[in-house]
């Protein structure tokens, strides 16, 4: 109990922390109760192509080339991209620790055959493969999510191996073995909550690389098109940048706030899951 | 001043990149750029074609961006006026027989090739019989009833046919069949002769340089065969690939011409505006560009009309062209765009914006509304080459939602969705940009014409519609050579396509031209862009 009062403590004291921890809840709420609160359809044309924000009753934050509401699309495009950030970050680090955790638990013949396929992984550039991934299977919320969990597990198998070979040594997994403990439960009870922190703030970066990976896709045209997201919603107003650049600049702006909340929560994390650093 | 460790590294740096650059060749580029500044700016033309063009010659290469370089250096055997009469270029007199089964021509005298070799009949005859028929992408239907070209003297060549053929008049443009040197092409193989990418042709512009990525010289043909033109003393392509770097270009004066829309549509508005440049729809009436979205005939969710004609009337064709295409395309009333003047007619089956004659429609083919408000899903293909495509896809959806039609859009790549229209026929509804030509025959048939279902065979009869009456009207227009049956026979074809509706065309696009004003004479050519320059003047 001390130690935990003492992280949340921690936490706290980082400012940069709890701005982000600030926005990244406004967010999450924006993305979950949003829809409910403005049920505006983000692909209805809804009013007058290319108006300009008024804040006003109809269409607030402006319409895109379509008349597409633009505050529906931003609302309903946070659910997108916080769903792909989660879903596919859940996934990587399923894999990613698994393989860690067998290859660092093992060593040997074993840890060699994981990491050279970690390694071919690895090599290949992170987008590209996701790019590739997306056009073989159609995009979807599902594949896309997949595609970028299959690109980023390797970091955190690397990770989890790391901390695995040095916490085997230790005397308390030692005696574990010692006394018959099966080899499912040293690793899961044993060794895997000694190492969770740095998967924990890896984790968090992890989400906001696959936002941004979202949205790249998306702004390329490679995204579901049957789901709004911030990345297509940029993809959209890249055309008339010059003329309605409110309509780049407004989820330009979401996706920064996000990923950078992210970032700092993330950053914060750190900082108080490891006080030594 | 101290020079810190970075900074050296940094200077180390720069002069790697400047010896890169020097290889690579983008500096000599800005040389060349620089130095057609440096000479009198009133005798180069600097014109961007959007992307760079994979050939320099038409006959191998239909694409848009090909005729756009080849036509400055290959000559025709005809030009176009702007009703797509015939008009004199390498061929200045020609007599159709009456029964349509040869055209007769008098060769233009003393036309010189670029290297000098003069310029006769039996380069005619080649280039149709062994370039244009074999290896033209179009060439291959346009000139199917060719039989022999004869060439009794030099200056005369005449084209016989097995069958008449009266749709050939219009196809002998230099964009659509330039006319090669047979001495250089002769006895190797043709599609990878090395004068592809170096032409030599008989047209106003010589063949000077092709510096990959960056841009292509082209120089005044002396001995052109109009004399004392061009005006223009040199001519540069310049490649640049992002849309916004072009529009730059324009407002800065370092382009005078861009065709087929080399600046965003939605940024036009603001550059027409600027009081040196203008922008165009002219020029492309020879290609009868339009948008068609079509149903998978093989469906049955499209067995019963009344479901094709209920979609047509929830698609609000003219909300599409001011929104979608920001007002450069026109509704489109039937399969021929009404750029093709001769063939045109207003006179179809009309479907009319009308959401309760749709959901009226559905109702009467069985399709109530379900659980849900939706009658039933579908899929839809855009085609994936212009951001418009894609807009279009999002409107569709929106448009089929308001009378219960769930859609669920397909994203692909160009390959795959090829694939799946014209190979694997996978698909529900598709939607394409697709050239009318100058003449139906050669551009239209093959979208209805039930022998050209052809798997694996790109913008063919990909909906598998089947009709004897439609191919009875269309074989009967192919070989008509009186001019008003030959309308008229359109006519009942634009009726019949327009009933039974395998296709609904869309929208007539306009493409633009932007220009800076000191260039003279642009408009005048029918075929803009994709004509010679022969006739441009700059102020």
């Amino acid at each position: 109990m001390i130690a935990r009062s003492s992280f949340i403590q921690r936490y706290f004291q980082s400012r940069t922390g709890v701005i982000g921890l600030i926005i990244l809840t406004l967010i999450i709420v924006m993305a979950i109760f949003g829809p409910t609160l403005y049920p505006v359809d983000p692909w209805d044309m809804v009013s007058r192509p290319l108006q300009w924000p008024s804040f006003g009753a109809e269409a607030p934050l402006g319409s895109d080339v379509l008349g597409r509401d633009v505050l529906s699309g931003l609302i309903n495009g946070a659910r997108v991209s916080l769903i792909i950030g989660i879903s596919a970050t859940a996934a990587a680090v399923a894999i990613g620790v698994t393989v860690g955790a067998v290859a660092g638990y093992f060593r040997g013949l074993t840890d060699d055959a994981l990491m050279r396929i970690t390694e071919v992984f690895q090599t290949i550039p992170n987008f590209l493969f996701v790019i590739v991934l997306v056009a073989v299977f159609r995009p979807s919320v599902f594949t896309i999510s997949a595609a970028i969990a299959v690109v980023s597990w390797p970091a955190v198998a690397r990770l989890v191996r790391g901390e695995f070979l040095s916490l085997r040594q230790r005397a308390f997994v030692e005696s574990c073995v010692t006394i018959g403990m099966s080899t499912p439960r040293i690793i899961f009870t044993q060794i895997l909550p000694n190492c969770i922190a740095p998967v924990i703030v890896t984790s968090s970066i992890m989400i906001a690389t696959a936002i941004l990976v979202e949205a790249g896709l998306s702004f390329l045209g490679l995204g579901d098109p049957n789901v709004m997201s911030w990345g297509a919603m940029i993809g959209f107003g890249r055309q008339s940048l010059r003329t309605s650049w409110y309509l780049t600049l407004i989820p330009g702006v979401a996706i920064q706030l996000t990923v950078l909340s992210i970032s700092f929560v993330g950053e914060a994390l750190n900082d108080s899951l490891n006080p030594r650093l | 001043m101290r020079i810190s460790c970075r900074d050296r590294l940094k200077l180390l740096g720069g002069v790697g990149v400047l010896a890169g650059l020097q290889a690579s060749g983008v500096l000599s580029s800005i040389d060349v750029i620089g130095k057609a500044f440096a000479e009198d700016a009133k005798k180069t033309l600097r014109v961007t074609i959007v992307p760079e063009p994979p050939i320099l010659n038409a006959a191998f290469n239909t694409a848009i961006m090909v005729q756009q370089i080849s036509t400055k250096m290959l000559d025709g055997l005809l030009a176009y006026d702007k009703n797509f009469e015939p008009l004199p270029a390498l061929a200045t007199e020609w007599k159709v027989a009456g029964d349509g089964l040869s055209i007769q021509f008098k060769l233009r005298p003393n036309v010189k090739w670029h290297d000098g070799s003069p310029f006769t009949s039996a380069d005619v005859k080649y280039s149709i019989e062994e370039i244009l028929k074999k290896h033209h992408p179009r060439g291959r239907a346009t000139f199917a009833n060719v039989s022999t070209v004869e060439t009794p003297d030099p200056l005369t060549a005449i084209i016989k046919f097995s069958k008449p053929s009266p749709y050939v008049m219009a196809a002998l443009s230099a964009s659509e069949s330039p006319i090669l040197p047979k001495h250089l092409y002769e006895g190797n193989d043709p599609p990878a002769n090395k004068f592809n990418n170096a032409p030599i042709g008989t047209g106003p512009y010589k063949f000077v340089e092709w510096q990959r990525g960056s841009y292509i010289t082209l120089a005044r043909n002396p001995d052109y065969w109009v004399k004392g033109k061009p005006a223009v003393e040199s001519l540069i392509v310049r490649f640049i690939p992002d849309a916004g770097a072009r529009a730059v270009a324009f407002e800065t004066g370092e382009l005078d011409v861009g065709g087929t829309d080399p600046i965003n549509l939605a940024d036009l508005e603001r550059i027409k505006t600027l009081p040196n440049l203008a922008v165009t729809t002219e020029g492309y009436a020879m290609c009868g560009a339009m948008y068609y979205f079509e149903f998978n005939m093989r469906d049955p969710q499209f067995k019963d009309v009344r479901v094709r004609q209920a979609i047509a009337h929830a698609i609000n064709r003219d909300f599409v062209a001011k929104n979608v295409w920001f007002g450069y395309g026109s509704a489109a009333t039937g399969p021929i765009s009404q750029k093709l003047a001769k063939f045109y007619t207003a006179d179809v089956p009309k479907y009319p914006y009308d959401k309760k004659k749709a959901e009226a429609l559905l109702d009467a083919a069985g399709y109530p509304r379900k659980a849900g408000g939706v009658r039933f899903k579908i899929t839809h293909d855009p085609s994936t080459y212009s951001e418009q495509y894609r807009r279009f896809a999002e409107y569709f959806k929106q448009a089929m939602r308001m009378i219960g039609i769930e859609v669920d859009l397909q994203n692909s790549d160009a390959a795959t969705f090829q694939r799946r229209i014209w190979t694997e026929n996978v698909y529900q509804t598709a939607s394409y940009g697709i050239f009318n030509m100058p003449d139906p025959t050669i551009g239209v048939q093959r979208m209805y014409w039930s022998k050209n279902i052809r798997k694996g065979v790109p913008y063919s009869n990909g909906s598998g519609y089947s009709s004897p009456e439609m191919d009875a009207l269309l074989e009967a227009g192919q070989n008509e050579i009186d001019v008003a049956k030959r309308r008229e026979i359109f006519n009942k074809m634009q009726v019949l396509a327009m009933t039974d509706l395998s296709i609904i065309p869309i929208i007539n696009v306009d493409y633009t031209t932007v220009y800076n004003k000191r260039v003279k004479g642009l408009t005048e050519d029918l075929e803009g862009v994709f004509g010679t320059f022969a006739n441009i003047a700059l102020a």
